[in-house]
């Protein structure tokens, strides 16, 4: 059964429903994210609360729940 | 006895009501800035002001029109007329006279020496020099306090040895970035920047949130550091720190003990 968990993009404010395997990573849910959204090529990251979630964790590694709400935000590059 | 204004003699004596601050540790490090563009301009002014007394800028860049809204120590006339850590170096020393402030010329990956800094703060912006400026601060055991800003929208991310490393933050899209910005044009790879949205009120946040972190570290008050990225929203005002795993993958940290 997959895990459902909601996606915020930080620039829009829209958020994205999504259903995740447990093997999947959090790499693919920042590279679905950035698709639906045709975002820009650029660095993003991804929280869940006060935490900056590791891409090459899986989806069990990261201790995503069902309903869990993650943010991506872009990574600030200037200077 | 004390004569009348006594405390108005010493250049720090506010910063000195700050009970934690180590003024002395503050002023005997060596401060390395990386970018002396718009957060350099920032950091390198709130360094000064803030009791660092030894200060290294690293930049190769020239002065350019579009640097005149948020960099405050360039001049209309520096245009095409200046390099960027030169003068930098040469106005912030005007804020005190007693602060030795050095520009180095070059690209960062130039830069030989690491091991006589206690401290280095990133105002780059590119992904390439922070992995550069990140890699040799981890192996050297020099804090690093990196500083990056895109319109609105900044963050800061606190480096201390043995810890969670600016890597360990990065994934795919940070190297699917860099790769873009790499452009094969015969026998060499041209770096491109793409000029993203900035303005002055991030930056100055961004780059005094850096330097307060410098000053934390330096007062060796690592516990109360920034655990170990702040981000900061500009349009609702809003900041947040987020937690960073030591990803032990990191080939940074892969042959830690």
């Amino acid at each position: 059964m997959g895990i459902h968990v909601s996606v915020k993009n930080a620039t829009l404010g829209a958020t994205l429903k999504m259903d995740l395997a447990p093997n999947e990573t959090v790499y693919d849910i920042i590279e679905s994210a950035a698709e639906f959204w045709k975002k820009d090529p650029r660095a993003y990251v991804i929280r869940k609360g006060k935490s900056l979630l590791s891409a090459s964790d899986t989806i069990m590694e990261a201790n995503i729940m069902n309903d869990d709400v993650l943010e991506i935000l872009p990574d600030p590059e200037g200077g | 006895m004390i004569s009348a204004r006594e405390y108005d003699k010493d250049r720090f004596d506010r910063s000195k009501r700050i009970e934690w601050l180590d003024m002395d540790a503050i002023g005997d490090c060596r401060c390395l800035v990386v970018g002396a563009g718009a957060l350099g301009n920032e950091a390198v002014k709130c360094l000064v002001l803030s009791g660092f007394r030894d200060i290294t800028i690293v930049d190769m860049d020239d002065i350019v029109l579009s640097n005149l809204n948020r960099c405050v120590f360039f001049r209309s006339s520096d245009v095409k007329n200046g390099l960027k850590a030169d003068i930098l170096a040469e106005r912030a020393s005007r804020l005190d006279p007693d602060v030795t402030i050095r520009s180095k010329r070059m690209r960062i990956q130039e830069l030989e020496r690491w091991d006589a800094f206690g401290i280095v703060i990133g105002c780059l912006d590119n992904i390439s020099a922070r992995l550069h400026v990140n890699a040799h601060s981890y192996y050297h055991k020099i804090p690093y306090v990196d500083g990056g800003t895109d319109g609105m929208t900044g963050k800061i991310q606190v480096v201390l040895p043995g810890g969670p490393c600016l890597q360990c933050s990065m994934n795919r899209t940070h190297y699917k970035a860099l790769e873009t910005r790499f452009s094969c044009t015969g026998k060499d790879a041209a770096f491109y920047v793409p000029k993203m949205a900035a303005e002055i009120t991030t930056t100055s946040v961004i780059a005094a949130m850096q330097v307060r972190e410098a000053m934390k570290i330096m007062s060796g008050r690592e516990d109360m550091c920034v655990k170990n990225m702040s981000y900061y929203d500009g349009i609702s005002g809003e900041t947040f720190t987020l937690e960073v795993k030591k990803d032990e993958r990191c080939e940074n940290h892969e042959h830690e003990v």
